[in-house]
């Protein structure tokens, strides 16, 4: 299976963003409208009290050539959670789709914590103006932490196949300290559960669904699935879980698998390539990948170097 | 209105050696009958930290079934350990409630993580013995219950029941995080959950007793107990601001019910109030009911919510 690369196709920090954001757009995801394409991202605003970062979610709106930059969400798109909620200090990222006429959306909400750096969690939020803003339908998670999935429940990734919502999503499965002057980093896995109304959901508890290339201290993050032709392909990226930001060889990458029935994957990284020449902005890292249809085309948005703080690009399957 | 008789302090951690986890509170009784002593589960810190904060572990005092005011012994060792880097109970095992099942006895338990921006939070695991209730081990290392769209943070406080072969934990979810002179205090109330297997929860995502200081009036500790045909529930409450002293601190409420869901409150008859001096004379908090050998017992806390112990009262007649 080949794609091919199409290079970067939004650079946020040539733009004015909401919430005084001016880098990242993180994690791309395409709600397809009749005549242009909204690609949501997450991007980052510097918190004054203690210069860590806030996500917020951000839009830009794109001819279907996807080249031409139509719009660029000028407010708020989705207000960050209330005081000691699990998406008090970011959303990022969120996963947007039409269901029964509405969008909605599902979100990773972040809070920080003091011995670890965050939790994350999963919440629902729905549109009432086709995808400009969103509401929380409730100030907690959809989906957090349970029994064998004790952390970091994220990335949730939904689509309505043969009447049932599927989810793919991350659990972590703890935080080590790697060497005594390092902080404390987190290993996740892809999950999967089900759900009748997209609100009450049934997790495979703790069932890693995507086998480990790089053994137990894989990370495994933002799975996407799409349909090709009669089976369905999971695109996700990985990454060593210690030294990943700057070690050579050990940051994300885009990794593949497959299913005939949504339930067993077969990983074969292999068999997905892209082709072409890497750009300046993805030749260290490729991740955060979201695919998608538009006008028959199959399509795939990711992130490159330093988890998208340039922005995003496209590539197509061939 | 029901008629307690104050038995005085039962239990002073101060009145304890040799235990470095166990220098201060013993918050939270929770009650298991063995055939010849009456075994309270309760929480418990070491001295804070250098930066004043605490870690909570819970452990338990065997009291003589036939003379409950006499301690037999206390926990050499924390039932429950911590929970590893990361994890949700990190900080905290408090409160504690404890249930003999399959032979054996299981433990629903808060845990505790602590927060940037509040101070803490907290969901509530589960715990099986296998040595009779001496010492419990975590069947997951994330939470039973958790964060969930209108109970967003703080699920604590559990007591588990079984009534029916249904299983019922009722616990606290909290409301808001309220700014108090510019502090985070949480605000919450009484809920319940129900299962069939005591693992796979199905929450009932409403308040079971309606709140009747201020609307952010906090809630704690519901305890429910079946007598005479109708479920009764104590449980404290407390204004959501300046609560650590007297006049704004916890008191012990009551309501009833026939079905378990539906819940009326009537304050007046809980029959319990802080004594005119002594360790109860702030608040008292906390309530626990059990039954032994015919009697009715209250276990509750004292000032600061526990800090100096637990003691307990006796019910004259019957709850109704």
């Amino acid at each position: 299976m080949e794609w091919r690369r199409l290079g970067r196709i939004f650079d946020p920090t040539k733009y004015c963003l909401p919430n005084k954001c001016h880098e990242f757009a993180q994690s791309p995801q395409a709600l397809v409208f009749d005549d242009y394409v909204r690609v949501y991202f997450s991007t980052r605003e510097r918190d004054l009290k203690n210069g860590k970062f806030l996500s917020h979610v951000a839009f830009v709106d794109m001819a279907k050539d996807m080249r031409t930059i139509l719009r660029i969400a000028d407010k708020t798109v989705l207000p960050l959670g209330e005081l000691g909620s699990f998406d008090e200090h970011g959303v990022f990222p969120i996963n947007p789709l039409r269901h029964e006429g509405r969008v909605i959306a599902y979100t990773c909400g972040w809070s920080r914590r003091v011995s670890v750096s965050v939790e994350t969690a999963i919440g629902l939020v729905i549109s009432n103006d086709n995808g400009l803003t969103f509401q929380r339908s409730g100030a907690g998670p959809i989906m957090a932490a349970s029994m064998f999935e004790p952390c970091l429940v994220g990335d949730g990734f939904v689509r309505v196949v043969d009447g049932v919502f599927h989810m793919w999503y991350i659990f972590g499965t703890g935080w080590r300290r790697f060497t005594t002057q390092s902080a404390p980093d987190r290993t996740y896995k892809i999950g999967h559960a089900t759900s009748v109304d997209g609100v009450n959901w049934n997790k495979e508890e703790g069932r890693k669904v995507i086998a480990d290339r790089l053994g137990e201290q894989e990370s495994q993050a933002l799975p996407t699935v799409m349909q090709i032709s009669s089976a369905f392909h999971m695109f996700f990226c990985f990454r060593e879980s210690f030294d990943f930001r700057a070690g050579k060889g050990r940051g994300y990458r885009i990794g593949h698998a497959r299913s005939e029935d949504l339930s067993n994957w077969v990983r074969d990284d292999d068999e997905f390539s892209i082709l072409g020449a890497p750009g300046e902005w993805d030749s260290d890292m490729q991740c955060y990948p979201h695919v998608f249809e538009c006008d028959g085309r199959k399509l795939m948005l990711y992130n490159g170097n330093e988890f998208g703080r340039f922005g995003f690009g496209l590539a197509e399957l061939k | 209105m029901y008629k307690w008789e104050k038995l005085g302090k039962v239990f002073d951690p101060k009145s304890v050696s040799g235990r470095p986890w166990l220098q201060e509170f013993a918050q939270a009784p929770a009650s298991l009958l063995f055939d010849d002593f009456i075994r309270i589960y309760f929480s418990c810190r070491p001295a804070a930290d250098e930066n004043g904060q605490y870690v909570s572990y819970s452990a338990f005092v065997d009291l003589d079934r036939s003379d409950p005011l006499k301690v037999m012994r206390v926990s050499d060792e924390p039932i429950l350990k911590l929970g590893a880097l990361g994890e949700f109970d990190e900080f905290g095992t408090y409160p504690v409630s404890v249930i003999r099942h399959d032979n054996g006895v299981r433990a629903y338990y808060a845990g505790w993580t602590r927060c940037e921006s509040v101070p803490f939070n907290v969901a509530i695991g589960v715990a099986d013995s296998n040595d009779g209730g001496a010492s419990f081990v975590k069947i997951g290392t994330g939470p039973v219950l958790s964060y969930s769209q209108d109970e967003p943070f703080v699920l604590s406080g559990p007591k588990i029941r079984r009534f029916n072969d249904i299983w019922c934990l009722f616990y606290i979810a909290g409301r808001k995080w309220k700014l108090v002179n510019g502090r985070p205090e949480p605000v919450y109330k009484i809920r319940m959950a129900t299962s069939t297997d005591g693992l796979a929860w199905t929450k009932l995502n409403r308040d079971l007793v309606s709140s009747r200081l201020e609307e952010d009036e906090a809630q704690a500790s519901p305890d429910v107990f079946y007598s005479n045909g109708s479920y009764h529930m104590f449980f404290c409450y407390r204004y959501s601001s300046n609560f650590r002293g007297k006049e704004f601190g916890y008191r012990i409420g009551y309501a009833t019910s026939t079905n378990l869901f539906d819940w009326h409150r009537d304050d007046s008859k809980a029959g319990i109030d802080v004594s005119g001096s002594g360790w109860d004379e702030e608040m008292i908090s906390y309530p626990h009911v059990f039954d032994v050998d015919g009697v009715t017992y209250l276990a509750y806390l004292g000032n600061q919510v526990g800090r100096h112990g637990f003691g307990l009262a006796k019910l004259l007649g019957n709850l109704g």
